[in-house]
C-alpha cells in the first residue's frame, strides 16, 4: 500500500498524528462528518483501500489481499513509507482488525486504537456469537456474483440501518465505484476471517465504538472483544447500523472526547 | 501423490523444528514476484499466502546463522501465526525454477539465541528444494489431469486414446457409455474389446472390417468413416498421437446422425415436387442421365410417357386453386400407382406429368399407358362434396440411345411424345398416341 497511490489525503494542524482507514464499501470520503474534529487535535492522514475508491481496481491486488494479514503488511509499509509511527489509528469495519493485526508485529507504530463496528470473526461457532452462518454467507456471496447492482442496491440501506438518505446513498456509491468481482473478493476475505487471536494480542489501548444495532456486528462481538483484548473500552451508541462515523457522527465524538482527551497534548 | 509429498515436507519441517528447537517452522514457495505460500507448516496451523518482496529476507546473504528477527519485516501472517513475537529468524534458500524464493523458513521466540545444531539446518536445503520441486510437478501433474479430463468430457464426442505402449486406453464418458464400459483408464484389451464388439453389431461391418484389415499393416494409419449402428450414425475417427502410431491411437466416435439425416431431407427437399411429392423435373433428368451412364444402357430401348390433365384449368376456375392442388395430388399418385417399380415418375410442370419407363416391349408399353390413362378416367375424383370426373392424354416416344447423342436423348424422347401428346390432344384427348405410331398415322 503506498500512500500516494491510494489518493492519500493529509489534514488538520494537530503534533500528534491520526490515521483514518475506512471500512468496505466506503471511501475516505466516509470521515467527512469526523475530520473537522481529527483536524482541529491531529495530524491527519486518510486514504483509499485498494480496490476502493477512484480508479481502485488498480490498487487492488486479488493475491496480496486475500488475507486481512496482506493488507495489514500494506497498512505497515504505508506507515513506514510516510514516516508514521505512534500514531492514533482509526479503523472501520475491516480496518479495525487490519490495524489490530498490524499492531501486534509492529507495537511502535501505533499509541491507540480506535475501532469502529469490529469484529474479529463473522461466523457463529460453539461459544461464539459472530452473527452469520456459512449458509448466510453463501447465499450473500451468490447474490453478489449473480447480481452486483441489485445486491449493492439492497445491502446499502441495510448496512447504513437508519433512514439516512445521504448515509445510504454515500455508501452506495462507494459500493457502485468497487468493481464487482474486487467488491465479492473483498467480502469474502473480510466474512471469511478469524483474527480473534490477533485481537487478544493487541498490546496497545483500544476504544471500541459500536451500535445498539448493527447488522454486521452483533453486540455480543463488541462484548467480546472489550473481554478478550488486553485493553480496551467499549461504547455502544444508542442508535441502528454499521457506519455511525456517516449517521451518528455527533454521538462518535462524544465518545473521541472522552476517551481521547489525555491522549492530545 | 501430492498428499505423501506434503507429508514428507511436514515430517522435515518437525524435524527441524525439534532439533532446533525452533517455535514455527514453514516450507515456503516463492515465485518471482515474491508470492509466497506455505506448502508446509510444524506446528500445523492454518497460515495465509503472503508477500515476501519488503521482508529484506531475500536482501540478507543466509549462512547458518539465524538472525535478529528485528532485522527483518515478517509478514504479519507468520507474526499472528507465532504464540509470541519472533526474537530469531533462519532462512535456508531452496530454490526452484518457477519459484526462485523457496526455502525453509525457522523462527524462534525464546529471548536466547537458538540452540547450535541449528548451523547443520543447511544441509536440509537439497532435501527440500527437492521435495518442493517434486510437490510442485505434482500439483502441475493434477492440474493439467483436472484440465485434460474437464476438456475430453466437454466435447461432444465420445473419445479413447490408447497408450504407445499398448498396455492402457483412456475413456471418456459419453465412449464409455457408447461401449457400455465405465469412463477412465483400462487395459488396453478391455477397451478393444467392446470396441470390436460394437463394430460387429454394426450394419456396415463387413465394409468396416474391409476397411480396417486393409490398415492393418501400417501402425500410423487414419481414417474417418461411418459406423452404421441401427438408427444411429457414428462418424468415426481413428488416428495416431501427433501422426506417430508408436506414440499412441486415438479413435473419436461423433454422433452424426441428425446432420445425415438433415442433409438426406434437404437433398430430398431440392429432388422433390413440394405440391405432388413426386421427383421434380431436374431430379429425373439426373437420374436419366446417372443410368445411361451404366453398362450397356445406350443399347437400351427407353419410353418416355408424357401425361397431360384435360380441362385442368377449368378445375382452377371453377373450384378454385386449392381444389385443383388437390386434383394434382391425386393424379400423381394414380399414374405412380400405375406405373412399374422401376419407372421414373416426375411432374414435369403445371398439369403436365412425365414417366420414363426402361425396356419395355411394345405390348406392355401400351398396356401400362392404358392403365394409367384409366387409372384417371376409370372414377370421379373426390374433394369433400365434390366429385370430379377426369381424364388424361398421354403421349408415348420410344428410341435407344443410339438414336441420339447421349446429352439430347432424354430431350429428343421428350419432344417427340410432346408432339405425340398434342396429336392425342387434338383428335379428342382421354386417349394415348405413340409418336411413331401417330407419324405413320399421319
Amino acid at each position: 500500500m503506498n500512500f500516494d497511490e491510494l489518493h492519500g489525503r493529509r489534514s488538520g494542524g494537530g503534533k500528534c498524528k491520526a490515521v483514518l482507514s475506512h471500512g468496505f464499501g466506503t471511501d475516505q470520503d466516509a470521515w467527512s462528518a469526523l475530520r473537522p474534529w481529527f483536524d482541529e487535535r491531529y495530524d491527519v492522514y486518510s486514504f483509499d483501500l485498494p480496490g476502493c475508491g477512484r480508479g481502485g481496481d488498480k490498487t487492488y491486488d486479488f493475491e496480496r489481499y486475500d488475507s486481512l494479514y496482506g493488507y495489514a503488511d500494506g497498512l505497515i509499509d504505508l506507515l513506514d513509507q510516510t514516516g508514521i509511527d505512534d500514531c492514533l489509528y482509526v479503523g472501520h469495519s475491516m480496518s479495525a482488525m487490519i490495524g489490530a493485526i498490524a499492531s501486534v508485529g509492529r507495537p511502535d507504530l501505533f499509541s491507540r486504537i480506535v475501532m469502529i463496528g469490529a469484529s474479529p470473526r463473522y461466523l457463529n461457532e460453539p461459544g461464539y456469537v459472530g452473527g452469520f452462518d456459512a449458509t448466510d454467507l453463501d447465499a450473500l456471496f451468490d447474490s453478489m456474483a449473480a447480481n452486483y447492482q441489485a445486491w449493492a442496491a439492497g445491502f446499502a440501506p441495510l448496512v447504513v440501518g437508519v433512514d439516512d438518505a445521504h448515509a445510504v446513498s454515500e455508501f452506495s456509491r462507494g459500493l457502485f465505484q468497487m468493481r464487482p468481482d474486487i467488491a465479492l473478493h473483498t467480502s469474502r476475505t473480510i466474512f471469511t476471517s478469524d483474527v480473534r487471536n490477533a485481537a487478544r494480542r493487541v498490546p496497545v489501548p483500544v476504544t471500541l465504538i459500536q451500535t445498539a444495532n448493527d447488522v454486521a456486528v452483533p453486540r455480543e462481538v463488541g462484548a467480546w472483544l472489550a473481554r478478550e483484548m488486553k485493553d480496551a473500552t467499549l461504547d455502544i451508541i444508542d442508535a441502528s447500523g454499521h457506519l455511525p462515523h456517516l449517521t451518528a457522527p455527533d454521538a462518535v465524538m462524544r465518545i473521541l472526547d472522552k476517551h481521547l482527551q489525555g491522549d492530545v497534548p | 501423490m501430492t498428499a505423501s509429498i506434503s507429508e514428507a515436507l511436514y515430517e522435515l519441517c518437525g524435524f527441524a523444528r525439534v532439533s532446533c528447537e525452533a517455535e514455527l517452522v514453514v516450507a515456503l514457495e516463492v515465485d518471482a514476484g515474491y508470492r509466497a505460500s506455505a506448502v508446509a507448516v510444524s506446528p500445523t496451523l492454518p497460515l495465509s499466502s503472503f508477500n515476501l518482496r519488503n521482508s529484506r529476507i531475500f536482501e540478507h546473504a543466509w549462512a547458518s546463522a539465524p538472525v535478529s528477527a528485528s532485522e527483518l519485516r515478517l509478514p504479519s501472517a507468520v507474526i499472528n501465526a507465532l504464540p509470541a513475537l519472533p526474537t530469531f529468524v533462519l532462512f535456508v534458500p531452496a530454490g526452484l525454477d518457477h519459484a526462485p524464493y523457496s526455502g525453509l523458513l525457522l523462527l524462534w521466540t525464546a529471548p536466547d539465541a537458538p540452540p547450535p545444531l541449528v548451523r547443520h539446518v543447511p544441509l536440509l536445503a537439497g532435501s527440500v528444494a527437492s521435495a518442493l520441486g517434486r510437490r510442485r510437478e505434482a500439483v502441475r501433474q493434477a492440474a493439467i489431469r483436472d484440465q485434460f479430463n474437464d476438456l475430453l468430457e466437454s466435447v461432444p464426442a465420445g473419445i479413447v486414446v490408447f497408450d504407445g505402449d499398448g498396455h492402457g486406453a483412456m475413456v471418456n464418458e459419453r465412449a464409455a457409455r457408447l461401449l457400455s464400459t465405465e469412463p477412465g483408464r483400462h487395459e488396453a484389451s478391455d477397451v478393444a474389446e467392446p470396441m470390436r464388439m460394437l463394430r460387429e453389431r454394426c450394419d456396415n461391418r463387413k465394409e468396416l472390417d474391409a476397411l480396417y484389415e486393409g490398415h492393418m499393416a501400417n501402425v500410423h494409419y487414419s481414417v474417418t468413416t461411418h459406423w452404421m449402428l441401427g438408427e444411429r450414425t457414428y462418424e468415426v475417427d481413428t488416428h495416431p498421437v501427433h501422426g506417430d502410431g508408436e506414440r499412441g491411437r486415438i479413435w473419436l466416435f461423433s454422433d452424426v446422425t441428425a446432420e445425415l439425416r438433415m442433409a438426406a431431407n434437404l437433398r430430398k427437399m431440392a429432388e422433390t415436387d413440394p405440391l405432388t411429392g413426386a421427383a421434380n423435373r431436374r431430379s429425373l433428368e439426373s437420374e436419366f442421365a446417372r443410368i445411361m451412364k451404366t453398362p450397356g444402357a445406350r443399347d437400351r430401348a427407353f419410353s418416355v410417357l408424357m401425361v397431360d390433365v384435360d380441362h385442368f384449368k377449368q378445375i382452377n376456375d371453377t373450384h378454385g386453386h386449392s381444389v385443383g392442388d388437390e386434383v394434382l395430388r391425386k393424379v400423381a399418385a394414380r399414374c405412380r400407382t400405375a406405373l412399374r417399380e422401376g419407372d421414373l415418375f416426375a411432374r414435369f410442370g403445371g398439369e403436365e406429368f412425365v414417366a420414363v419407363l426402361a425396356a419395355p416391349q411394345e405390348a406392355e408399353l401400351t398396356a401400362i399407358a392404358e392403365r394409367l390413362r384409366r387409372s384417371i378416367a376409370g372414377s370421379a375424383f373426390r374433394s369433400g362434396t365434390l366429385s370430379i370426373p377426369l381424364t388424361v392424354s398421354v403421349g408415348i416416344a420410344s428410341g435407344t440411345g443410339r438414336d441420339a447423342p447421349p446429352a439430347s436423348f432424354l430431350a429428343t424422347l421428350i419432344e417427340q411424345a410432346d408432339d405425340a401428346l398434342y396429336a392425342a390432344k387434338q383428335s379428342g384427348r382421354n386417349r394415348v398416341v405413340s409418336y411413331t405410331r401417330q407419324r405413320l398415322a399421319g
